[in-house]
């Protein structure tokens, strides 16, 4: 027995947060609020590795640490993409450039929620922008945080 | 509490500290370096002959002992802080035809690739924190596959306590990944004791504080069902016992209250709230009975077996409280001997109006087995390890006690050794209990190398029936399985 027990529990609590992806994408009213001076900004996010080549991609895309970390604020954007192949692509615009962050899980059966066995640990598989990986909790924003300016690209591996 | 055992273990305690580390360390020197039983391996051992000390194997005992036991400790940037948090390393000794051979090999953990990667131990587990670097999703990424092992119809599994069974090839011992039982079962704790029927079903718990589920295979290792069953308290448990009908769950008063890193700071010992023993009917799980006895502490309990007017008996290796676990092991590993451990055999009856009696042998002892054909139904005997000169922080001397007339037979294996777990293997043909060999190893301290041995099970005093040396020494395991050609 070891100190996973608590971790993976604080973990799932964390990652809990990816349960109130909605199947709808949310309108991303961020668009709205950037200044005229900036230009608005677009990110691809590119999936790969996808071991298992059902259900549908769930992610959040945060533009702070306090929202990435649940301690306030909306996710800058939500998207819910079908995977039918090893990888899958998305592209987001009218960003605010500026530092974010990505939490994402496969969610294999397609129920819309993040699966877990019946201690509470996670079941299906998720991953963080720049591959971060947590200390049996979720990545860090500091090792997740990316700068998003002009036409921004990522690739976060899956599964 | 036994008076006698409690004032035999003060005043073993009382000499310890009088004589003092370094005097300690001076008797054990002499007798060869017992710190070469928790020393690091740094690589696979390719299948190597054994060459024959004395005697002669007897014709019949043919198979493998599995032996499995944390073997990689320290790393330049930091190290395990605990015995329990190595990693695991299966050894294969196989006899056949009068010859013996070893070959050993890591478990390919994740644990084990994130502390090579950061060449430091940086991974938590049970007595170490987790460092700068560590990296890991779920509890099987702190999964070092270090305890027990067992057999899954043709597969063996290496087993942990909070994590999956880590499969492994027979011959080879590759690591061949974590068992996922079921899809939405993956990462279920999983202990490194089983408990099998001799029909080969296999019951075993899963624990997460207060959380448990029943797990129950069939003998081919499929997953027959997977039951929560509520506890009345997040005891530490390592260890569970069972008759041909029971489950018997003892809940000792080492206590997850916190949460807290590493593992075991998470866990208080209060000897005021006793020990529960929870007896579930193995059919219907709401048939339960919970009986109260006085504080110990424990990890390895023998089989139970059940007589006809419901009482149920168990042998346990009992200690007074949780300093080995806690002290103990993080001290072994850095060379140092802290007194106080001092588990001791005893035998635990369950009465059927609800009273629990324990009769202490008076007798060091750990890792009980039994006769394996007898798991759940009334037998006599057990074999376990008993502590011999008291002169390291391990044992060198094996025993066999038989319940029903309290004699125990021991051999001394004398103050050069380290003794390990040993296993009774049955004699084809044989019935009674007890007929057949222990087939254990040891560690020959001034000769620096790993020894196996075969003792007639019904004359474990007479010594080794055969003996035979490895080219290496291996640290100590913990549990081992003797599969039958």
């Amino acid at each position: 027995m070891t100190s996973p027990r608590m971790k993976t529990a604080a973990l799932f609590l964390s990652i809990a947060t990816l349960h109130g992806v909605t199947l709808a994408a949310m309108p991303l009213d961020i668009a709205h609020a950037q200044e005229a001076a900036t230009a608005p900004a677009s990110l691809t996010i590119t999936f790969q590795g996808i071991s298992q080549p059902t259900g549908e991609l769930r992610g959040q895309l945060f533009a702070s640490e306090a929202a990435y970390g649940g301690k306030g604020g909306e996710p800058a954007a939500q998207f819910v993409l079908p995977v039918t192949g090893d990888s899958v692509s998305t592209t987001l615009t009218g960003l605010q450039p500026g530092r974010y962050a990505i939490r994402v899980f496969h969610d294999v059966d397609g129920d819309g929620k993040m699966a877990a066995n019946p201690f509470g640990i996670p079941t299906e598989p998720f991953a963080f922008s720049n591959d971060a990986r947590g200390a049996f909790g979720p990545a860090a924003w500091s090792d997740a945080a990316f700068e998003v300016a002009g036409e921004a690209a990522t690739v976060i591996t899956i599964d | 509490m036994d008076r006698r055992s409690f004032l035999s273990t003060a005043a073993a305690g009382i000499a310890a500290v009088a004589l003092g580390p370094d005097v300690l360390h001076a008797a054990a020197a002499s007798a060869g370096d017992w710190t070469l039983g928790v020393a690091d391996v740094e690589a696979d051992i390719p299948r190597q002959a054994l060459r024959r000390l004395h005697g002669r194997a007897p014709v019949a005992l043919s198979g493998t002992l599995f032996r499995n036991g944390p073997a990689k400790f320290h790393r330049p940037g930091g190290s395990a802080l605990h015995w329990f948090d190595g990693d695991g390393m299966v050894r294969a000794f196989r006899i056949d035809e009068g010859q013996a051979s070893l070959a050993a090999r890591f478990l390919d953990t994740p644990k084990r690739r994130a502390d090579t990667a950061a060449n430091g131990v940086v991974t938590p587990g049970f007595g170490t924190p987790h460092r700068k670097g560590a990296r890991g999703a779920n509890n099987d990424d702190a999964n070092p596959a270090n305890i027990s092992v067992m057999a899954a119809g043709g597969e063996m599994w290496a087993l942990w306590e909070s994590g999956s069974p880590m499969g492994f090839d027979p011959v080879t011992l590759e690591t061949k990944g974590f068992k996922t039982l079921r899809p939405d079962l993956a990462h279920m704790p999983f202990l490194a004791h089983p408990r099998v029927e001799p029909g080969g079903r296999v019951w075993n718990l899963g624990l997460f504080g207060q959380k448990a589920i029943v797990w129950r295979l069939a003998p081919d290792g499929a997953l027959e069902a997977a039951e929560p069953i509520s506890l009345p308290r997040a005891s530490y448990i390592h260890d569970f016992t069972a008759t041909a009908r029971h489950l018997v769950i003892v809940l000792q008063p080492w206590i997850q209250d916190r949460f807290a890193m590493p593992y075991k700071d998470s866990l208080s010992w209060r000897p005021d709230l006793g020990t529960q023993i929870l007896v579930v009917d193995k059919g219907d799980f709401s048939k339960r009975r919970i009986f109260e006895a006085p504080p110990f502490f424990f990890f390895h309990l023998g089989d139970a077996w059940e007589e006809a007017d419901g009482t149920i008996r168990f042998d346990a290796a009992l200690d007074k409280d949780p300093s080995f676990a806690i002290e103990g092991g993080a001290a072994i590993i850095t060379g140092r001997d802290v007194a106080g451990a001092d588990p001791a055999m005893a035998l635990v009856t369950l009465r059927p109006g609800g009273a629990v009696d324990i009769t202490r042998t008076g007798q060091s002892g750990e890792f009980p087995r039994a006769d394996p054909r007898f798991a759940g139904l009334a037998r006599r005997r057990t074999v376990h390890l008993t502590r011999g000169a008291d002169i390291h922080p391990l044992m060198q001397a094996v025993a066999v006690t038989d319940w029903k007339t309290g004699r125990s037979d021991a051999y001394d294996f004398g103050p050069g050794h380290i003794v390990e777990e040993m296993v009774f293997v049955p004699r084809p043909g044989g019935e009674a209990e007890f007929d057949g060999w222990l087939v254990g190893t040891s560690i020959n301290l001034a000769a620096r190398r790993t020894e196996l041995h075969a003792f007639d099970a019904r004359r474990v005093a007479a010594g080794p029936l055969v003996s035979w040396a490895a080219g290496v020494a291996l640290p100590v395991t913990f549990h081992g399985l003797f599969v039958g050609a």
